[in-house]
């Protein structure tokens, strides 16, 4: 089972691999010609992937996400429009990653326009991702995609606005007042939420699972933790009282 | 190296030293998700770049040209939209990807399609977008985001 998994994980390294191999058997001068030209972009992408590394985890540890998330609401205008621009930007991660957090966000009141804001500049616009761009493509076609998308995103969600309402979007009814569980289809597994809090969450199989609910305050606090902590934001905690202006 | 990498990495180093002095452990925590989530996509990166090798040993550069080139704009960009909205690669990964085919000679507003499409349409993320936001919700978004990534793509070809 973990064999497979690896190589499912690893599925394109294995094909890869495997053609080289091949290749090498097969027409030999090929292959060294594909390793010398592979050299190139592997030299290039060593030299730019530590400062994504870099940016990634400066943008985690400086910016106050929180903050930001509290100012989302109907009227919030064109200065909602541009956190909700800013937090997407800054965030890590591939689209899929965000569904929850505009999910969350729609649920305490956040507009539809600023919820398309947030994911379409979750998708395309990454700030640690522009040094990568500006290295294989430009700093001119960076440039302007950037400014281009930019427009196109704002112009999106005052359209989806448009169309879309409150009442098409299949939110929950708010039952229980306190409701802690995680969405199987985005946990990872990387039981890093059982670590901190075994009395909460085990794993099953390779998901983790809810096993209690966060009665008194401090357990809440505390589970709140674990969900900004999670990789893939799959923990969600409702409670019933919790709502923003 | 050239001027924009020194610069992006005096800029990143810059702020590593900033969030340290400000909070080291928030900054070492931090740094400890992002490598878990550079590690998993680093099998991947390998992969496509040791790709691009393949690529172009096999496809001459005048084949590129021929089908991804200037002469070929609006069903090259139109199958790059199209490619976008079905693969689900990291941005990432698809950079020097699409990096290695323009210096090659493809065209910029097919790579612009490409890349715009790859990150903002999803159709195979479509199922879990249309359970969190519903059906009406979901369409319009990958649709408007399509057409968009259209828009831009043409006029970034109008622009450089």
């Amino acid at each position: 089972m973990k064999i497979l998994n690896l190589m499912k994980k690893n599925m394109l390294a294995a094909v890869i691999g495997l053609v080289y191999m091949l290749l090498f058997l097969a027409a030999p001068e090929k292959a060294l010609l594909s390793l010398n030209n592979s050299a190139y972009y592997l030299k290039e992408m060593l030299v730019i992937l530590p400062v994504i590394f870099l940016f990634t985890a400066v943008i985690e540890a400086l910016v106050p996400k929180e903050l930001i998330l509290r100012s989302f609401g109907e009227h919030s205008g064109i200065k909602g429009n541009m956190l909700a621009l800013l937090l997407g930007s800054i965030s890590a991660g591939p689209i899929y990653a965000a569904f929850p957090i505009g999910k969350m966000l729609l649920q305490k009141g956040a507009s539809v326009a600023n919820v398309v804001v947030i994911l379409s500049s979750w998708a395309v616009i990454k700030i640690p991702m522009l040094a990568n761009e500006v290295k294989f493509l430009g700093a001119e076609f960076m440039g302007v995609r950037w400014v281009l998308t930019v427009f196109a995103i704002f112009a999106m969600a005052q359209i989806t606005d448009r169309l879309v309402k409150k009442d098409d979007l299949p939110l929950e009814s708010q039952d229980p007042d306190i409701q802690l569980t995680i969405r199987e289809s985005y946990c990872i597994g990387c039981g890093l939420c059982v670590r901190m809090l075994p009395d909460f969450y085990k794993m099953d199989g390779n998901r983790a699972v809810v096993i209690d609910r966060p009665l008194d305050e401090n357990a809440r606090v505390a589970v709140r933790i674990t969900a900004e902590k999670c990789p893939s934001k799959a923990i969600m905690l409702h409670l019933k009282e919790e709502k923003i202006s | 190296m050239d001027i924009f990498t020194l610069g992006f990495w005096a800029v990143a180093l810059l702020l590593t030293a900033i969030s340290l002095a400000k909070n080291k452990q928030k900054t070492f925590s931090a740094m400890k998700k992002s490598k878990g989530m550079m590690g998993s996509m680093l099998s991947q990166i390998v992969a496509i770049i040791f790709l691009i090798g393949l690529v172009l040993t096999f496809v001459p550069p005048e084949t590129i040209r021929a089908y991804l080139g200037s002469s070929n704009t609006a069903i090259a960009t139109l199958t790059a939209a199209g490619a976008g909205s079905i693969t689900l690669i990291p941005a990432f990964v698809a950079f020097p990807l699409v990096g290695s085919l323009v210096h090659a000679g493809a065209d910029i507003v097919p790579a612009a399609a490409f890349l715009t499409t790859l990150t903002m349409v999803g159709i195979v993320t479509f199922p879990l977008e249309k359970k969190e936001f519903g059906i009406k919700f979901s369409l319009y978004r990958n649709g408007l985001s399509f057409i968009f990534a259209l828009l831009i793509a043409l006029l970034m070809g109008v622009i450089l």
